[in-house]
């Protein structure tokens, strides 16, 4: 505040003051700056994706639509590295823990974040959770994010990779109409390919279609409940953990 | 998407360089915002007019520059700006492109009103008095 003008003073004291000598003690800016409206997340996501890689864990984050197969997928996984590799799950939703007793109940470590009504996660509620998991013995983390094809897509978690999963049920016209969650992936999975005798869905569109968004994007057709293309899937999240822990 | 949060970031973004400045009034702010982020700038806008609120950003206008999205198509090499996320090469259909920018959200210019330099100096002793 000014002690000479008033200037930051309520409207009231303002008026009681005379203006007549402008405002010499101050002078107008104009600051070029570079600073990200999502700079808090981006910080923190640095810090996890750090942190993970010092303890040689790759961590993946996946999104989808509720029901498109996230946990199923991590089930069948985890199924087929057992023995082999060491992996720790961060579950998130709105409510209940059904996904975290679900992957408990195979043994593997898993945290499960409630978010209340937040329809995302973020780098700091990851960040809180990997302090709750055994990372020291792991080799690698998935984390299932909020159901919800609008909202994870703007938010770093700090994971290695960012993951989209769209299930043949859900029709092959979605991809275009949710680009901001696939700008945001390195990969996309086709879920529930065992049902494709039941459904009218042509595999080829979404997967150009996620090309078109994301130039570089990775595409796997699988089922978890089959097991059919899983193994390609993890074979590459292995690759992808090589190239990072070395 | 998110918009009303993004305005609440922007804030406190914003208020932050404002104090690391001791700015003592601000006239306007200024936001690149990425073709390619899905933010409406006119619900941002009208998000930010609320966020201010008893804020030092009560009266600086926000204004806000869409930043399109500059890719080159990889069968062609012809680089071409899109306003839109659907990036299929207009000279020669393909696709596959890489775009170079239209991600960020970001504060690029404030216009302030910071002190004069003796008057700085004479509120800083009077905040290092303050402190002791």
């Amino acid at each position: 505040m000014c002690e000479t003008c008033g200037c930051g003073l309520p409207e009231e004291a303002k008026q009681a003051h005379e203006h007549d000598h402008g405002h010499e003690h101050s002078h107008r800016e104009e600051a070029e700056l570079y600073r990200s409206l999502l700079a808090a997340n981006e910080a923190q996501a640095r810090e996890n994706r750090g942190h993970l890689m010092e303890h040689g864990v790759l961590a993946v984050n996946l999104m989808s639509s509720p029901g498109s197969g996230k946990t199923s997928l991590i089930e069948a996984v985890a199924k087929a590295v057992e023995g082999r590799l060491r992996i720790g799950v961060i579950e998130g939703d709105l409510a209940t823990d059904r996904d975290a007793a679900r992957i408990k109940a195979l043994g593997v470590p898993v945290w499960q974040i409630t978010t209340g009504s937040t329809c995302h996660l973020d780098a700091p509620m990851v960040h809180r959770a990997l302090h709750e998991l055994p990372l020291a013995g792991m080799d690698l983390l998935f984390v299932e994010n909020v159901g919800n094809l609008v909202c994870p897509g703007l938010y770093d978690l700090g994971c290695h990779l960012n993951g989209v999963l769209l299930s043949v049920t859900e029709g092959d016209d979605k991809v275009a109409k949710y680009p901001v969650v696939f700008r945001h992936a390195q990969f996309f999975c086709l879920t529930k390919t065992d049902l494709l005798p039941h459904v009218v869905f042509d595999a080829a569109k979404p997967k150009r279609e996620a090309r078109i968004l994301k130039g570089d994007i990775k595409t796997f057709e699988l089922s978890a409940r089959t097991g059919e293309g899983v193994g390609g899937f993890l074979a590459y999240l292995e690759s992808e953990r090589r190239a990072l822990v070395g | 998407m998110h918009e009303w949060s993004l305005a609440m970031s922007l804030i406190e973004e914003a208020g932050a360089e404002a104090r690391r400045r001791g700015a003592l009034k601000v006239h306007s702010i200024t936001v690149r915002v990425g073709a390619l982020t899905g933010v409406v700038p006119e619900l941002l806008g009208r998000a930010y007019e609320v966020a201010r609120t008893g804020t030092i950003f009560e009266g600086a206008d926000l204004h806000l520059h869409v930043e399109p999205a500059r890719a080159s198509c990889p069968t062609c090499g012809e680089e071409s700006e899109f306003d839109d996320f659907y990036l299929v090469c207009p000279s020669c259909g393909g696709i596959g492109l890489r775009p170079m920018s239209g991600e960020g959200l970001v504060l690029t210019r404030m216009d302030i009103e910071i002190p004069e330099e003796d008057e700085k100096n004479a509120t800083d002793a009077r905040r290092q008095g303050d402190d002791r």
